[in-house]
């Protein structure tokens, strides 16, 4: 019996009968159907006695019901779509979820957005950012540049997921020399499909941020509770996902957020002084080297693993505490100290960074930092090892080497602070505090 | 009322908690959860026009409330699963097991392959807004006095949070319940007038609580009830408190029907007086589609026979009825404490079997309603020593837990049985000062005196000897 996706059909198994519409995740071993009461169910095919086809597919209806309007008065907004679920669609039907970046889809997808701004939208990939390559951030800071040099766009939004949204963060931040407006990343952690999807209202907080101050520069735009009553605007290059799956999984590490947005009051709190003057022109540097690497370190650690980084340009270290790393007593770690000197002599940056997270790395505390420091490994300072990867692999690209190693330790775009003051930790802004 | 001539058409739908731990994470079942809230926070929920369409009207009735939900949890009963802030875990097998035996006791065909689906709830009863459920079996039955009645469908899904507070603008949830396994099962439509569908809803309970695997008391089973009369419009009643109630709300119902020219489907809620009054439209059917998060669910034959199919409380009921000669009502009242029966029929073997169990289902509820006391099972026992050594009389009991109750101090004197002889007298006596008393009005007299102290039946029958009637 011939049947396709979408087919309805009736089945006999088990001395039953079943009549549903044949799913899509059906596989070679067994049939999904979606029964009329809405669920949906699988027969093995060895158990199917006999199959009827009752009705073929029907044509899919795609109309988009609300049309997009532009409104005078209303600022617009360039939103850049990449991937992740921000901007998703559920077919019930089949339970696939699609992505919806036309301007007329957004807006039937959130309403509110059409009563505040003017829409954009822009379609550069679709993609998971789990899987995103450094060519992948050059493409996203092209079409960003193409936006902001545009006349008439007040900033934008880029829709990423969430999973590696710190990393472009960090990446758009190094590229951009100069950036006249605001570009804020906005991801979601629950799909839009559903009700309580944190997609709508981060991507609204993203908007009023947007209309509503001078900022400009990058910035990421997440919830800052379990609760759907403020989000927090984060700095591109000190911010992390520090959860797999709360709304509220990012935070500034080392570092205040730039501002909070109350969704109920639509009203902005700034943390930071924003720069009121802007730059002339936008400066985009969108050249990243891509033999640059991130080793964690671990208790029992082999000197092998050292030996895979051979022929890198450049090398994060996230050691352990302050800035270390196994390199002393056994004879495996003085291996590995003699491959990092080894790493080093061959022309590659080796930078240290902290698995702690939070604080700075300082290496002059225990000898084991010293000795680190005297073979040429460079402290990240209080950069996360991720804004450490990919500032390396951005200047490694657009520096010659011996400025790379003064540049790694200066502070170009927020990304290392002088001071870390005690509220720029997990405490800063916790809701518990606040209800209590 | 002839309920064929009016083409009565009604079906059940069941909904009973398990006695497990939540569907999709490790957090416990406590329902009412009595521990202090320390979990804050508060949601909207989000529909686009478009997504909706414009026939799912109980869905526009929501959104249109545009409401804010807030929430509050105990960490003891509620995990980031319940806050919508992680994905669901795996399926609790134990209750995938219990739906897997309900479903076999009804006779039901398993799906086998079973998917999570995720079915669309804007109400904010689901934080994420929507209720994991999957269909388990289908096709089945159960025999009634009346003749089969067929089980549609039968559901295993996730229960949704409790409303504890309202007003037009917000809704407040507690999320113990959320999450707690249910079993859903549904009849047909073939239920025969009101006192069947009493008959259905306790077949389908005791085959229930015949798995012991599912939760008891107050709120953990949920019958609502599907019903339409000459083609009309159907009604969804909800919020039955006492089975007893369902054919005298039918009735009234169908009254409350027949005396409307038009009327719209709509969902009502049962009364305490048992009428109904209208709670909200019908829901359209209902949004659904595949929970991404959870994989399939293969049932295999090895699954399957795995299960041992649970003898049925009316059964067992049946063999203690034979064994300890009490009635069926009694039998069937203390079956699924069956044990614990044994255990005191053993040790106090001068009581009779009705009297146990009189003395462990019935006296701890006439303690509680007539002097607000609950009776543990020690207090109760050691009552039931003093009986077994015929220190105290039947009577006594009772009197016993009410002294208890004023905090009075207990003496057994007070409740020391007075020997046959001394009520003899007493008859004799008062029957001598006052010759017209009526054996009812003797009898007390007597009982005033000596209450807890005799036995009564055993009264009277001294006083119809001396009064011939």
């Amino acid at each position: 019996m011939q049947y396709k996706i979408g087919d309805i059909i009736e089945i006999i198994a088990k001395g039953t009968n079943y009549i549903g519409k044949v799913m899509p995740n059906s596989t070679k071993e067994t049939v999904f159907l979606k029964l009329k009461s809405g669920y949906n169910i699988g027969i093995s095919k060895d158990e199917i006695k006999s199959i009827r086809l009752l009705n073929k597919a029907g044509k899919k209806d795609v109309n988009v019901q609300k049309k997009f309007e532009h409104k005078k008065g209303l600022p617009t907004i360039a939103i850049l779509h990449t991937g992740g679920t921000l901007a998703s669609r559920v077919d019930y039907e089949t339970g696939a979820v699609s992505s919806r970046f036309k301007p007329e889809e957004l807006i039937e997808l959130f309403p509110e957005i059409n009563e505040i701004a003017n829409i954009k939208s822009v379609f550069i990939s679709n993609m998971f950012s789990d899987q995103m390559v450094f060519n992948d951030y050059i493409k996203i800071a092209k079409a960003v540049l193409k936006e902001a040099d545009s006349e008439g766009i007040k900033g934008i939004i880029i829709g990423h997921g969430t999973d590696t949204m710190h990393y472009t963060a960090a990446a758009l931040s190094f590229m951009f020399e100069h950036i006249k407006i605001p570009v804020i990343l906005v991801g979601s952690q629950r799909s839009s499909d559903r009700g309580s999807s944190d997609a709508p209202m981060n991507l609204i907080c993203a908007i009023e941020f947007i209309n509503k101050t001078s900022f400009h520069g990058i910035a990421i735009c997440m919830h800052e509770s379990h609760s759907d009553d403020a989000c927090l605007i984060l700095p591109g290059t000190k911010t992390r996902k520090i959860h797999t799956s709360r709304r509220d999984a990012f935070k500034a590490i080392n570092d205040k957020p730039i501002a909070r947005v109350n969704y109920k009051t639509r009203t902005v709190e700034l943390f930071k002084k924003v720069e009121k003057e802007k730059p002339i022109h936008n400066i985009l540097k969108p050249k990243l080297e891509t033999k640059v690497g991130i080793l964690k370190t671990y208790p029992n650690m082999s000197s092998s693993v050292i030996k895979a980084f051979k022929g890198y340009k450049g090398l994060v270290i996230e050691g352990t505490g302050l800035g270390h790393m196994p390199i002393a007593e056994s004879n495996e770690n003085k291996k590995i100290f003699n491959e990092i000197k080894k790493l080093i002599k061959s022309g590659c940056i080796v930078v240290m960074a902290s698995q702690c997270i939070f604080g700075s790395v300082n290496m002059n505390v225990y000898s084991i930092g010293r000795d680190l420091l005297n073979l040429g490994v460079v402290p990240a300072e209080d950069m996360t090892a991720e804004t450490a990867y990919i500032k390396l692999a951005w200047l490694l690209a657009n520096y010659k080497r011996t400025q790379v190693k003064e540049l790694i330790t200066k502070n170009l775009r927020g990304e290392i602070k002088d001071r870390i003051l005690p509220d720029e930790y997990l405490t800063t802004n916790d809701l518990d505090q606040r209800n209590a | 009322m002839d309920y064929k001539s009016i083409n009565f058409k009604c079906g059940i739908e069941c909904h009973q908690q398990l006695e497990t731990h939540k569907l999709f994470c490790k957090c416990q079942s406590i329902v009412n959860d009595a521990s202090k809230p320390d979990i804050f926070f508060e949601r909207k929920l989000h529909i686009s026009a478009g997504e909706l369409g414009t026939k799912d009207i109980a869905a526009l009735h929501e959104i249109k409330k545009g409401k804010t939900f807030f929430y509050e949890a105990c960490s003891i009963s509620s995990c980031l699963l319940e806050l919508d802030q992680e994905p669901p875990r795996e399926v609790n097998q134990d209750a995938l097991k219990a739906s897997l035996e309900i479903s076999l006791l009804l006779n039901a065909k398993i799906i086998p392959n079973i998917q999570f689906m995720r079915k669309v709830v804007l109400d904010g009863s689901n934080v994420s807004g929507f209720q994991r459920t999957a269909l388990v079996a289908t096709d089945g039955y159960i025999e009634t006095s009346k003749g089969k009645v067929g089980i549609d469908v039968i559901c295993l899904e996730e229960e949704a949070a409790k409303k504890i507070n309202e007003d037009s603008n917000s809704t407040t949830y507690r999320l113990d319940r959320l999450g707690i396994p249910l079993v859903e099962i549904a009849t047909g439509s073939s239920i025969k007038d009101p006192d069947h569908a009493k008959e259905v809803a306790g077949i389908i309970g005791m085959i229930l609580r015949s798995t012991g695997k599912v939760k008891r008391g107050i709120g953990s089973i949920r019958q609502d009830i599907n019903l339409s009369i000459q083609n009309k419009p159907r009604i969804e009643l909800k919020g039955f408190q006492d089975l007893r109630s369902i054919p005298k709300v039918i009735e009234n119902e169908i009254s409350r029907i027949l005396s409307l020219k038009e009327y719209q489907s709509e969902v009502r809620r049962v009364n305490q007086d048992l009428t109904t009054t209208f709670l909200r439209p019908m829901p359209g059917s209902s949004r659904m589609y595949p929970e991404t998060d959870h994989k399939t669910i293969t049932i295999t034959k090895e699954m399957l026979n795995k299960i041992k199919i649970p003898e049925l409380l009316t059964h067992k009921a049946m063999k203690l009825e034979k064994e300890f000669k009490i009635n069926p009502d009694l039998a069937l009242g203390m079956v699924e404490d069956e044990d614990y029966f044994r255990l005191l029929a053993d040790r106090f073997k001068n009581i009779q079997p009705s009297i146990i169990i009189h003395s462990i289902v019935e006296l701890p509820k006439e303690a509680k309603s007539r002097f607000n006391y609950s009776a543990s099972n020690d207090e109760i026992e050691s009552i039931l020593e003093l009986l077994n050594e015929n220190k105290i009389t039947k009577d006594a009991m009772i009197k016993i837990l009410e002294d208890k109750s004023l905090g009075k101090e207990l003496s057994i004197k007070n409740y020391r049985p007075v020997d046959d002889s001394t009520i003899k007298e007493e008859i004799k006596n008062i029957m001598a000062s006052n010759k017209h008393l009526s054996p009812n009005a003797l009898m007390g007299i007597i009982m005033s005196k000596y209450k807890g102290k005799i036995d009564g039946k055993k009264t009277m029958e001294y006083i119809k000897k001396f009064i011939p009637v």
